[in-house]
């Protein structure tokens, strides 16, 4: 297990940051290195926080009646993601939806922002699109405090695919899980748009 | 779902210390993103790699890829190949989106479902690994090495196939390229010149080239059919038999629209016209032939009459094709074929192409049938051991072949009959590695009975096909785009041309993204699991590359230094070998209880309503394989069925019209098609391309697109020679709007 880097938490855009490495985190395949106890008290504390007491019972309800809610979840993951019945339903990379390919040009147009930006994909990286590291992009750039830069990747490069993914996942997800999780990304990245990034109060 | 905030007032809320301290606990993973040095407007470096060797089908043909970065951005032919040189098909072409097919198999699966509906989960390969060792060696352990069976394709599924046969020592090993495609062409050669005769014909430089139910145009490889359309452009006659006007047929001197089942007595005929008119090569045959005087009285009651009767063909046309290969020889191309697992009389009508070719004495001459001589390289493999023939099901009571002329393995109904019967023995775990037999074998049903009763099925595949849904566990292999594999070795495609030799290896063209492995990872820690670790040959593919490179004293790092491919000066391919012998009586034939010399076996006829069920190739798919590549299902999505135009307008339907079909056993496809109304069928006869209508919904293109053939063939039909399937003995009628329409037999 690897802890939390950005531990103490100091200002509101490392709050941010944590809350686009939640999200990249609970698009991991679940296994118990991370779906923990510890987890599930975080993400009932962030439905708390976002008066989601519907979707909260929606999910203690499907956990409930789960003989085994990891496995549950991985085979929920698998069918969503990887290769499911009737059909992966959302590969979850970019450039699917707008190349209509795995490793389309938009996933090279993306490793070259992040290299633009001082970053790169690490040795294990899945693909550049993949829309965990897009968060984990989106957490570094807020840490760093770089609200144009933040902007600027979400309306080039994330919001033209991510409703579709999205869509997509609420329309063929069967446990209520990834719905939330899907929901809080948007919730975290659409509103962008309409109201930019506060990072601070002010 | 909306929540009851808006982002806004949430990011500005004091709560928001307070919700994301805890999260930051509950993030585990690392992050695939880390700090770097700055590259302020970077752009990826363009590169060629040289070494690829394409799978999109079967031949072969040397790829270059050009990247961008990592990532592969176009195939084109290695402009070192003397075979393909620079050009490539449209499959070919296609590659890219093989290789980011999104549906394709990313990770290891488990089925938590049942097999046939199945419900997929991800696991490890530790854990995948486990259990394909831990079942497989129970199975062993409980029902004896002859209780695995093992379906195997393509040029990974050779190294563990060598495991399954030679180390655990199971002779239940059944290739679709065997039994299901050009075995019989392999051994009725072998049986009547000794070597299997792949698809050596000098088409280049032959005057006459001469095709029984190959359709090149429809079916593409490179390099062959450049040595045909370089044949067809100085001057060559064709002549193509075939119940359909092929692709073939249109560039045809002569089409001879034989009806289907009857090429042997077709071929009879024509031998029998030029011995009795003494228009044969007496020379070569006194030099090469072997019991030809058996030969002449075995065929002699074909008349050009009793043919043209039994083929439904003119009198005239027989003869002037006789003549016309008669005038021409010895430079005819007379081709053996590939797919020839035909009518179940399939043996001797190959064995008739190998005769016909002595008779005209186009073995190692100008146009004829020329092997080529390629250089050496080594076999590396597991070791061969003897596990004896006890448990061998192609052996009889007194310990003779059933199947005397059965290509290596074992024919596949002696397997899935014994499995479902367990007689003579239970066959409880299958390894499925790269076939997809539920769209390769006749009678889907049985073979989904035959999985049903394993105690485990294994695949190892690169996409989701048909059969991938009965897996209790599916392997993802990394593609021939991703992956070290074999070496092939030839000529100049031209013998015309400087003689030159060649030798290639796959190399990876690209890394194999998700958790991909190759053959010899998956074979060595199955066998490590099983208890064979001592046994393992190699530890790694490019290994075994390198180590049969070496016999040829090269490497896969000086292979990389001359472009991926080593050119080697060639020798005279035309160089009639000392020990040639063609037999045109095979004494060991006729004593194994089979026609010595080549006989012909009426068919049966389609019922009254019903007509034959034709398949074949088109050229931007092979099979079902390509089936869910986008671009390539772009340009044909479907696959129509030919129908005769008259008959079609008697049954009221017209082109573009939606049909599904029945077969003579009451078995209706799944999907439906449309109809292609032509003059170019026979009335007998429909048509349509092999490998569509997918059933597996994980195959996101190419689900129930056209009509799956393969459902409609439920009657078996096995050669008795050869224990291999034939697999054009299924009649159908059409169904329309919930109605079934006859076939008029005559119009």
């Amino acid at each position: 297990m690897v802890t939390n880097p950005k531990m103490p938490i100091q200002s509101a855009t490392d709050h941010i940051a944590t809350l686009y490495r939640f999200c990249a985190q609970s698009m991991q395949y679940p296994d118990s290195e991370w779906f923990s106890e510890n987890y599930l008290s975080s993400l009932y504390g962030l439905l708390d926080a976002l008066g989601g007491s519907a979707e909260k019972e929606k999910l203690q309800t499907a956990f409930s009646r789960s003989k085994d809610i990891l496995e549950e979840l991985q085979i929920e993951h698998t069918r969503l993601f990887i290769n499911g019945l009737p059909h992966v339903a959302a590969p979850p990379y970019g450039s699917v939806y707008l190349d209509k390919t795995l490793r389309g040009k938009y996933s090279d147009d993306i490793l070259l922002y992040y290299r633009s930006l001082g970053y790169d994909l690490a040795a294990h990286a899945d693909l550049p699109d993949s829309l965990i590291h897009q968060l984990e992009f989106l957490s570094f750039l807020a840490e760093d405090g770089n609200r144009e830069g933040e902007e600027e990747f979400l309306a080039r490069f994330f919001l033209p695919w991510y409703p579709m993914f999205a869509a997509q996942v609420k329309e063929e997800a069967q446990h209520p899980f990834y719905r939330i999780i899907v929901s809080f990304i948007d919730f975290f990245t659409q509103e962008e748009k309409e109201y930019g990034v506060q990072h601070n109060e002010a | 779902m909306a929540f009851n905030i808006t982002r806004r007032k949430f990011l500005q809320s004091a709560s928001l210390a307070a919700v994301a301290l805890p999260l930051s606990g509950a993030i585990a993973s690392e992050s695939g993103i880390t700090r770097s040095p700055l590259e302020p407007k970077g752009s990826l470096k363009d590169e060629t790699v040289v070494g690829g060797v394409c799978e999109m089908c079967f031949w072969r043909c040397q790829l270059v890829g050009k990247k961008r970065g990592d990532r592969l951005v176009k195939l084109e032919g290695n402009p070192k190949s003397i075979d393909n040189g620079t050009t490539i098909c449209g499959r070919g072409n296609a590659g890219i989106q093989l290789l980011y097919d999104p549906d394709r198999l990313k990770y290891p699966l488990k089925n938590v479902g049942e097999r046939g509906n199945p419900k997929w989960k991800r696991i490890s390969w530790k854990e995948a690994l486990d259990e394909c060792g831990t079942k497989l060696k129970a199975i062993r352990d409980k029902y004896g090495p002859q209780g695995l069976c093992m379906f195997p394709h393509g040029a990974t599924a050779k190294y563990p196939m060598h495991f399954m046969e030679r180390t655990i020592g199971t002779h239940n090993v059944s290739e679709a390229s065997f039994f299901q495609c050009r075995g019989i062409r392999d051994t009725a050669y072998l049986a009547t010149i000794g070597k299997a005769p792949n698809e050596d014909v000098d088409m280049a430089n032959a005057k006459v080239i001469f095709l029984l139910g190959c359709h090149f145009g429809e079916n593409v490889h490179v390099s062959h059919i450049k040595r045909y359309i370089q044949g067809l452009q100085n001057g060559a006659k064709l002549i193509v038999v075939d119940p359909r006007y092929s692709a073939s047929a249109a560039k045809s001197d002569i089409w001879v629209k034989i009806k289907p089942g009857t090429d042997t007595a077709f071929l009879l005929a024509i031998m029998n016209y030029l011995v009795v008119n003494k228009k044969y090569d007496a020379e070569f045959i006194d030099e090469y032939g072997e019991g030809f005087e058996e030969f002449k009285q075995g065929i002699k009651d074909w008349s050009l009459a009793k043919a043209a009767k039994e083929c439904e063909i003119p009198v005239a046309q027989i003869k002037e094709v006789a003549d016309m290969l008669a005038a021409n020889a010895p430079n005819v191309s007379i081709h053996p074929g590939r797919h020839v697992s035909w009518y179940g009389n399939d043996f001797q009508r190959q064995r008739s192409l190998a005769c016909l070719t002595g008779l005209l004495g186009a073995y190692f001459v100008k146009g004829g049938w020329v092997p080529g001589k390629a250089p050496k390289v080594g076999k590396t493999s597991w070791a061969k051991k003897d596990h004896g023939d006890e448990h061998n099901l192609n052996r009889n009571a007194d310990e003779e072949p059933l199947y005397p002329y059965s290509p290596p393995g074992t024919p596949t109904d002696l397997i899935r009959d014994a499995a479902l019967t367990g007689k003579p023995y239970p066959i409880k775990g299958a390894v499925i590695w790269g076939q997809n037999p539920i769209q390769t074998i006749p009678g889907q049903e049985k073979m989904k009975k035959v999985l049903q009763q394993m105690d485990f099925v294994m695949c190892v595949d690169v996409m989701p096909t048909d059969i991938t849904m009965w897996a209790d566990i599916l392997l993802p292999e990394a593609s021939y785009l991703e992956r070290h594999d074999l070496i092939k070795t030839g000529t100049q495609w031209d013998f015309a041309d400087k003689q030159q030799q060649y030798i290639t290896a796959r190399m990876p063209l690209v890394a194999p993204m998700f958790e991909r492995k190759d053959h010899v990872y998956i074979t060595n820690e199955i066998a490590r699991r099983m208890g064979y670790e001592k046994d393992i040959p190699v530890q790694t593919v490019a290994e075994l590359v390198d180590k049969d490179l070496s016999v040829a004293k090269l490497s896969l790092a000086q292979l990389k230094k001359e472009g991926g491919i080593h050119l080697l000066e060639g020798k005279n391919p035309y160089e009639m070998p000392d020990d040639f012998e063609i037999y045109f009586y095979n004494e060991d034939i006729a004593d194994a209880g089979f026609p010595g010399v080549p006989t012909y076996v009426p068919v049966e006829q389609s019922p009254a309503g019903y007509a034959r069920l034709l398949y074949g190739r088109v050229p931007l798919h092979t099979f079902n394989r390509t089936q869910n590549n986008v671009w390539l299902h772009h340009a044909m999505p479907d696959n129509p069925v030919w129908i005769n135009d008259k008959v079609a307008t008697k049954m009221g339907l017209k082109d573009g019209d939606v049909v599904g079909f029945i077969n003579q056993e009451g078995v209706k496809s799944r999907t439906t098609t449309t109809v292609k109304t032509t003059p170019g069928i026979r009335t007998d006869a429909v048509f349509m391309a092999h490998g569509y209508g997918t059933a597996n919904p994980l195959m996101s293109v190419a689900v129930n697109a056209g009509v799956d053939d393969t459902s409609l063939i439920t009657k078996i039909t096995v050669d008795p020679e050869t224990g291999a399937h034939g697999m054009r003995t299924n009649f159908v009628k059409l169904t329309k709007d919930g109605k079934v329409i006859d076939i008029p037999a005559a119009v």
